[in-house]
């Protein structure tokens, strides 16, 4: 018996710590080392790394390019929200509600986008906002409306609400399966009993619907906000690289540019707490915020 | 009659969207692929329509002027060797979790999943030194393990919950047989956790395959580039070359395995994001 339960042991060691052990050197370790670099002035070689204590989140309240980043970031985070929230609702309501017979094509091909490389999605719509030969120019031109086009994204005011599209776009398609998902657990007889009581088919989206579907559009939401977050610099990065003039500069990018760029790593880190500390804060306010009875018919 | 012609016509309606949608999503791509055929010229000439030949000169210069066939090769190893890291790690730990009681299992649990909600973008600075450190910067095994690690959680989360559904009397059964824990795990329960086992990997596969931003970090030399890299490489060119044949082949040389992929494995793929993205 006490050989057996030592066998256990090793069985259970056997499982787990390889695996802890690696997860701990290279995303524990990094993430608290992390922390602990912002307190460090450090240009990437090991003989100059001087403690400055908290310079740097000094020098972050006072440099001019950070409330921007943070602006646009929460700029991305509000559009894609809105963007994908919306339509996500108006297909999840119409390829589950309306029986339309090609829907599964529908999902299918709205799907698609969310498993394409950023690389890819960023390369492509570069090319879609390129002044002379893009598909939006050309568009505008076919409509007559050669007066809109303009150089998207080397506009300063233009080229961040230009990021958004293509985000929207590779988006969509996840989180209308999410809101599938919930939809379909819905029973069809609160929809027969508000046929019964004559409630119009968009009284029964507002009161049965969308309540019954709170819990997804709640995760939805999280989810879009955290990938924002800690991941819209990758398409920032791939189709404009934070500029034109720093006007789509988000956090993930500024921070990609001091550390990498410039070899600032050490207030580089001190960008990626302010990452951390903001997600962390905005996902619980919002968890908060969409905190709301469930509602059970 | 008038409600069902109003119905009818409601129906037609709803399409609009759905068929503009479809047509925002497919035409780019669908551009993406006659544009790979036309040359430079002709991308100048009549960038929306049909190639004047299917010519494939751009794919022969990628894969020649580029060393598309490089990164390709580098891009592969690196999927195939993160994806069945993740699993040597990931599968020991999700059965110990689900199956062993053993204390603190739960907390185990939440730190792993937890990790999928942390910005990782604070790691990699650290990261970066770290791997300079191990002489594993600018490398493609380097690059490996990072990928198996920062795939560890999402791989953990959906193995545990496809194993939670094997009914527990067959492992029983089989230690009555005499089967030790070892033999349990791989000869009982990773085949019969197998459908979970291939939806972990294709996300993981298509994850690596895709990934761009570690790779920008963590790779250096040309030699070692991954696909990603090479494409915004060219893409960078491209403004001064005017490559833009050569950039749509690459796009195309990257996008064909995730489309096969997806071809193949569509149910598989959605499920297991969508329930990768409400573990929340």
């Amino acid at each position: 018996m006490v050989q057996s339960k030592k066998q256990k042991y090793i069985f259970l060691a056997f499982c787990l710590v390889p695996t802890f052990i690696l997860f701990s050197i290279f995303t524990l370790y990094p993430l608290f080392s992390g922390l602990y670099f912002s307190f460090f002035d450090w240009s990437g070689s090991s003989s100059v790394k001087e403690f400055v204590g908290f310079a740097n989140y000094i020098k972050l309240f006072k440099d001019s390019i950070i409330p921007d980043t943070i602006m646009h970031d929460y700029f991305l985070v509000v559009t894609k929200i809105l963007g994908i929230m919306v339509l996500a609702m108006f297909f999840a309501v119409a390829l589950t509600q309306l029986k339309i017979k090609e829907a599964p094509f529908y999902r299918i091909v709205f799907f698609f986008p969310n498993i394409m490389s950023v690389v890819v999605i960023g390369i492509l719509w570069t090319f879609i906002y390129n002044p002379s030969l893009g598909l939006v120019n050309s568009g505008l031109e076919f409509l007559g409306l050669e007066e809109w086009a303009k150089p998207w994204l080397g506009d300063e005011k233009w080229a961040l609400p230009s990021i958004v599209l293509p985000a929207v776009w590779a988006g969509i398609g996840l989180f209308m399966l999410m809101l599938m998902g919930g939809i379909a657990n819905i029973s069809k007889s609160f929809y027969e009993a508000a046929k019964i009581d004559g409630a119009s088919e968009w009284q029964q989206f507002w009161k049965i619907t969308l309540p019954l579907v709170w819990p997804q559009v709640k995760v939805s939401i999280l989810y879009i906000v955290i990938t924002t977050l800690n991941g819209s610099f990758i398409l920032v990065q791939v189709m404009t690289g934070g500029g034109p003039n720093n006007s789509t500069h988000v956090m993930g990018s500024y921070l990609y540019q001091q550390a990498f760029k410039q070899y600032n790593f050490g207030y580089g880190a001190t960008i990626g707490v302010m990452i951390l500390v903001l997600s962390l804060i905005t996902v619980l306010f919002l968890q908060f915020l969409m905190r709301r009875e469930k509602v059970e018919y | 009659m008038k409600r069902s012609v109003g119905q009818i016509m409601g129906r037609t309606g709803i399409r609009i969207p759905l068929i503009l949608w479809t047509i925002a999503v497919l035409y780019p791509i669908f551009w993406m692929f006659l544009g790979s055929f036309k040359s430079n010229a002709e991308i100048y000439r009549n960038p929306w329509g049909w190639p004047e030949t299917f010519n494939i000169a751009n794919f022969s210069q990628a894969w020649t002027n580029y060393n598309i066939d490089v990164s390709v090769f580098n891009s592969l190893l690196v999927t195939l060797l993160g994806a069945v890291l993740t699993l040597v790690l990931a599968i020991p730990t999700a059965y110990a979790i689900e199956r062993m009681n053993f204390r603190g299992s739960k907390v185990l649990f939440t730190v792993y999943i937890s990790a999928m909600m942390i910005p990782m973008v604070l790691g990699w600075i650290p990261l970066f030194f770290l791997l300079d450190d191990l002489n594993l910067l600018d490398n493609i095994f380097g690059l490996a393990i990072v990928y198996a690690v920062s795939q560890l959680p999402f791989s953990i989360f959906v193995l545990t919950s496809f194993m939670s559904t094997i009914p527990k009397s067959l492992e029983e059964s089989a230690a009555i047989d005499g089967l030790s824990p070892y033999g349990i795990l791989f000869k009982i329960v990773t085949p019969l956790s197998m459908s979970g086992i291939i939806t972990v990997t294709i996300m993981n596969c298509i994850q690596f395959w895709n990934e761009y931003f570690m790779a920008l970090i963590f790779l250096q030399t040309k030699t070692n580039y991954t696909l990603a890299l090479a494409i915004d490489y060219i893409s960078n060119e491209a403004q001064y070359t005017n490559a833009w044949g050569t950039l749509f082949a690459s796009l195309v040389i990257a996008i064909v395995p995730v489309i096969i992929l997806y071809g193949i494995f569509q149910r598989r793929i959605a499920k297991g994001m969508t329930e990768g993205a409400i573990k929340g």
